[in-house]
């Protein structure tokens, strides 16, 4: 499959400081792509880097095959963290200055973003002023602004802060109806759920530094798994088992187990060596990880990553 | 890079013509052009001040007084003819006459001759023959005095109940009644005593006094003369004596000086526009940049242009503006001098004649686009440094006043007919260079000079965009952050 991103081996440095350090990843082609990272933790400026706003102070970033540049623009789509639209501008106007920067014409721009707007139900808005539109009208039209140019690579700098609801809604559903029409969606966030719905493959960061990247599986893969067992007796002294902590009171004799498994430890080798070792159970549950679960095992804890939200 | 250097400007060109305050000022010239004659004509006193002499001394030196007044009249006259026959080069209508030697100053036998040769009459008829047809006719100014014969009450009150008398008539009751400006009182004693009385309507106007006081001062001496012995002949003939001032003057810039005066307008006004228009467009400039800075515009933005290309097209966009603020008030100025008449049109015709000459226009036009870019330029880098409008005013603000000041002091210099090293040295400063060379274009600016410091503001102009731009593309992704001197100027080296 094409890559249509790489990074290799870059960094980004503001004085002293590295933001972004020694950071290789790859995007293919049609896959959304979580970039997740708590708060500081080089999302942002990896994404300027791919934009050509900031240039890498090592290392070499190819995008669509091509090095960073404005040339890109009519085959990016991007949504910043930070939005804001020209306040004085009609709302079709805005749609179609930013499709013309990205080298549409003024007409497929206009008639493309006329489409757009029909699909966020604000037709009757096109020749509204942008300062006159409420914050969620101005999140949609900043949403078009982005896909006017029926990207082929969709960047979105944490695309669901600031939204409500609803427009989270529309948005998960632009991402994947984006993907489904054949373009890469990559997208940063901080929320663990979003990424865990929408992402095929996802990189986690901290401290500018890649920790992770792969599938969701495979991220999950990286913990021990977990049981919750309900027995009349501790599990602990199982081979297999790293830990058992009791939850809750017992009830009539069973104790309800939080139980840790050693790394690569199968859970039904476990409960095989319950059946054969005479543990009586009420209840034997694999526990899955959740994507949370996994940043705080690679990542580590708020004071070295920034804070993520489950 | 053109493309989008042509679609940032012609959004900001958009942006800033939507503004009310584009308009207000788009229009300041044109209300003014048009209020203009009527401002002049409400502001101006259509009726002369009213002078009634009451001359108890015979009526010699009420004679005389009215005498002088006329002949300051006659001289004002012949003044405005010289400068009407100069404007439309009618020195043909007769060669020789007084009012065809022009930038002198007319004697009182100068003046005594032009009355005897049949004054302004006979010099209108000369001038119809010769003037061509759309000429407009010369109209001597109103008399700026009339003269009132006291009435009976007046004149038959004594010297202490003359005052009571002129009471009604300096401060009438009667609302349509013409009150007296003037009334001066010679006693009979004059001669012998130098009292005379003046009563004015308001403050006595120095015009009026300082034409007065000189022939009080003859008679007086006349009759000082007569009481020591001598005739009234010799007594007249020792008060007459004056000197006769030959007045030289070398014609200024190889023309007459009113003409080059006229033709140092345009530059002059240039000048002006260009200051003005910068002043005025500086916060549209940067509102621009502050407003996507301020709504964190810019990342979207530079997703799809660069820094550079961010940059050119807000420049081209707002001297885009400027220029067309001044397209659109020469248009009007061109209007206002062919379809008016009038005072202005009168100015402003003669004034457009250096639009005859290629070099002066293009020289015009070339200092003027250089000056805005080269302070536009300035205001762009101050909007990507300012966070909000208050931010930009804390730098604009000294930025405007180290411009502006120089400026004025150097406008002045100059309509003043200064040219003293100081206009020189701000000639050679790339910032005030434009405004120097408009300025002096109309007085004379060697060509050597003109070409010198063009190529020195394009140098310049050419190492700020370096400099600035650098500082520019620093600052617009540095928000929260009030950058000091050394901040800057690192950025500037980065």
């Amino acid at each position: 499959m094409v890559n249509v991103l790489e990074l290799a081996g870059v960094t980004k440095k503001f004085g002293d400081l590295a933001a972004v350090d020694d950071l290789s990843f790859a995007v293919r082609e049609g896959e959304v792509f979580g970039f997740l990272g708590g708060n500081g933790a080089g999302k942002t400026t990896s994404i300027r880097m791919v934009l050509d706003i900031l240039r890498p102070t090592a290392g070499t970033i190819s995008v669509l095959g091509r090095a960073p540049g404005r040339e890109n623009s009519r085959d990016i789509g991007f949504l910043p963290e930070e939005r804001g639209l020209y306040r004085q501008m009609k709302v079709i106007d805005t749609i179609t200055y930013f499709g013309r920067l990205k080298g549409m014409s003024a007409s497929a721009a206009r008639s493309h973003g006329r489409e757009l707007l029909a699909r966020f139900g604000l037709a009757d808005n096109e020749k509204t002023a942008v300062d006159k539109l409420s914050k969620g009208m101005a999140q949609k039209v900043q949403l078009a602004t982005a896909l006017v140019n029926r990207p082929r690579l969709l960047i979105l700098d944490e695309p669901f802060s600031g939204l409500d609801p609803v427009n989270q809604g529309l948005l998960e559903h632009e991402i994947t109806r984006a993907a489904h029409d054949g373009a890469t969606v990559i997208f940063s966030t901080h929320v663990m759920q979003h990424a865990e719905r929408l992402c095929d493959r996802l990189l986690l960061i901290a401290k500018g530094a890649k920790r992770f990247e792969g599938s969701q599986d495979e991220a999950r893969a990286t913990l021990p798994a977990r049981l919750s067992v309900v027995a009349r007796s501790s599990p602990a002294a199982l081979p297999g088992v790293a830990g058992a902590t009791a939850v809750d009171a017992p009830v009539d004799g069973w104790q309800q187990w939080d139980v840790a498994l050693d790394p690569g430890v199968d859970p039904g080798a476990v409960l095989e060596r319950c059946t054969i070792s005479g543990v009586a159970l009420r209840r034997f549950e694999p526990r899955r990880a959740t994507l949370h679960d996994v940043f705080i095992h690679l990542v580590g804890t708020d004071a070295d990553a920034g804070s993520v939200a489950a | 890079m053109i493309n989008h250097i042509l679609l940032v400007a012609a959004r900001e060109f958009r942006q800033i013509a939507m503004t009310r305050s584009f308009w207000l000022t788009l229009l300041i010239l044109p209300v003014a052009l048009a209020i203009g004659p009527l401002t002049q004509r409400f502001m101006s006193k259509d009726d002369p001040d009213r002078v009634m002499l009451i001359d108890r001394t015979g009526g010699s030196t009420a004679q005389a007084i009215e005498a002088r007044f006329d002949l300051e009249r006659q001289r004002s006259i012949l003044t405005d003819l010289s400068r009407y026959v100069q404007r439309y080069h009618l020195d043909a209508a007769a060669p020789q006459a007084l009012w065809s030697q022009h930038d002198r100053w007319y004697s009182d036998a100068d003046v005594a001759r032009f009355v005897a040769d049949g004054g302004v009459a006979a010099a209108q008829a000369k001038l119809t023959v010769a003037a061509p047809e759309d000429t407009p006719a010369f109209k001597p100014d109103k008399p700026d005095y009339a003269f009132v014969a006291p009435p009976p009450a007046v004149a038959q009150s004594s010297d202490a109940t003359v005052d009571a008398a002129l009471q009604p008539l300096l401060h009438p009751t009667a609302k349509d009644a013409k009150p007296l400006d003037y009334a001066v009182l010679i006693p009979a004693d004059f001669g012998s005593s130098p009292l005379v009385r003046l009563w004015a309507n308001g403050n006595a106007g120095p015009r009026f006094v300082g034409t007065l006081q000189p022939v009080l001062t003859q008679q007086l001496r006349g009759r000082y003369l007569q009481a020591n012995g001598l005739s009234p002949a010799a007594a007249q003939t020792a008060s007459d004596i004056a000197p006769a001032l030959s007045i030289s003057t070398p014609p200024p810039g190889g023309g007459a000086r009113e003409r080059v005066l006229i033709r140092s307008i345009l530059p002059l006004v240039a000048c002006y526009m260009l200051m003005m228009s910068l002043m005025l467009s500086g916060s549209w400039m940067l509102q621009g940049t502050v407003e996507e800075r301020s709504n964190k515009l810019l990342e979207t933005v530079l997703a799809c242009v660069s820094p550079e290309e961010l940059m050119y097209g807000k420049l081209v966009g707002t001297v885009g503006i400027g220029l067309s603020m001044i397209a659109v008030w020469m248009l009007c100025g061109i209007g206002a001098a062919y379809a008016t008449q009038g005072a202005i049109a009168d100015m402003i015709r003669p004034a457009l004649e250096p639009l005859n000459s290629v070099g002066t226009i293009a020289t015009m036009i070339y200092f003027f686009v250089a000056g805005y870019v080269a302070i536009a330029m300035i205001f762009l880098t101050i909007g990507a440094m300012s966070d909000s409008m208050r931010d930009a005013q804390g730098y604009l603000t000294p930025v405007l006043m180290a411009i502006l000041i120089p400026i004025t002091i150097l406008i002045q210099g100059i309509l003043s007919g200064g040219g003293g090293i100081g206009i020189e040295v701000l000639t050679w400063i790339p910032i005030y260079t434009p405004f120097a060379v408009l300025a002096r274009l109309g007085s004379g600016l060697p060509a050597w000079e003109v070409v010198a410091t063009g190529v020195l503001l394009a140098a310049f102009i050419a190492v700020e965009l370096v400099l600035l731009g650098r500082l520019f593309r620093a600052s617009l992704l540095a928000a929260g952050q009030r950058p000091n001197v050394k901040t800057m100027l690192n950025r500037m080296r980065a």
